[in-house]
């Protein structure tokens, strides 16, 4: 059995930090990992990466990110990684890695992701230059998201995005914006693998899960839906058990 | 002065693209004599930051604040993925 915490859009700045740290000292208790779906501060400043790192480092369980949308805003992203990095968080970006726990191996692969839209409403590669760089931003990120999850060998593997891979789990946002909270070609990477789970954030007012067309459980982990410091997901179980260790 | 039509627009990008906000999440809705913000964000100091700017960008208006401060308590639940 693994247990899986996971979380996305926490926006850290000086004012959240401390917020999320007493659920978060209890984590060891109910999770195995922390998987955070992006949009890990505010404007994507060094200073807020601290503030996160601060907040979500040195827990006792690997913690394992991709960046969002806002850790974009200022251009800094990679000195954000980095600071991320340094307080010992796994930040992913077409990339993956393996984790061994309680005897298992957890594959997670990530990606910020895009957007483009779904079926019946989505961007095309076609038109001016800047519709074309946008589309093709879309399905590189989708490629490398692809590419990342095949080259792990694991017991369960999990996709890690920002953007939303269907538009089931972006129901209760406003119809006009689906092309810019995700794209059809993360969910077909996603099937393409053969995921055990999806995670991603960035719809605020979206819901909470989803399947993909070829069956794999999507779920939508921004804080703002889950209404929680973190939900917990079990995978490889021997028997069901919804009760949480620790929980009051 | 902006025209009815195009309020929500310049509320919702002045709550994304100010500097000291960056909220993309707030919901904007009208009422017969006001507008009624809503959606969650991470601190007290957030909101009242969101309702400050707004009332200083746009004096005429009248603006009630139902926006929330998203709960961080730990889960007591887990899901099975099956």
């Amino acid at each position: 059995m693994i247990r899986i915490a996971a979380v996305g859009d926490v926006h850290v700045d000086k004012d959240v930090v401390g917020r999320y740290r007493p659920a978060l000292e209890e984590l060891p208790d109910r999770a195995d990992t922390l998987l955070i779906a992006g949009d890990l501060t505010r404007h994507g400043t060094v200073d807020e990466a601290k503030c996160f790192a601060t907040e979500f480092g040195g827990l006792g369980v690997p913690v394992v990110v991709v960046l969002g949308n806002h850790d974009h805003q200022s251009d800094q992203q990679d000195d954000v990684t980095k600071v991320i990095e340094d307080a010992g968080i796994t930040v992913l970006e077409g990339s993956a890695t393996v984790l061994e726990l309680n005897g298992h191996r957890l594959g997670v692969a990530g990606t910020k992701g895009f957007g483009g839209g779904f079926a019946g409403a989505c961007a095309s590669n076609f038109g001016e230059r800047e519709m074309k760089d946008f589309v093709g931003t879309a399905e590189r990120y989708a490629e490398d998201l692809e590419r990342a999850l095949k080259s792990v060998e694991c017991d369960a593997l999990v996709a890690l995005t920002h953007y939303a891979p269907v538009p089931e789990t972006l129901v209760g946002e406003p119809l006009e914006i689906y092309a810019f909270l995700g794209c059809y070609q993360l969910g077909r990477s996603i099937d393409a693998a053969g995921a055990a789970l999806a995670l991603h954030g960035h719809a605020h007012a979206g819901s909470e899960r989803g399947r993909t067309p070829g069956g794999v459980p999507v779920r939508n982990v921004a804080h703002p839906v889950i209404k929680q410091a973190y939900n917990v997901y079990q995978l490889l179980s021997e028997e069901v058990d919804t009760t949480l260790v620790g929980a009051r | 002065m902006t025209n009815d039509t195009d309020l929500e627009a310049e509320i919702q990008r002045l709550l994304t693209e100010h500097d000291r906000i960056a909220e993309q999440g707030i919901t904007v809705q009208r009422r017969d004599h006001l507008i009624v913000l809503g959606g969650e964000v991470e601190s007290a100091q957030r909101r009242d930051e969101i309702c400050r700017q707004i009332s200083s960008h746009f004096p005429e208006l009248e603006i009630t604040c139902d926006i929330g401060i998203t709960r961080a308590q730990a889960p007591s639940e887990v899901e099975e993925i099956s």
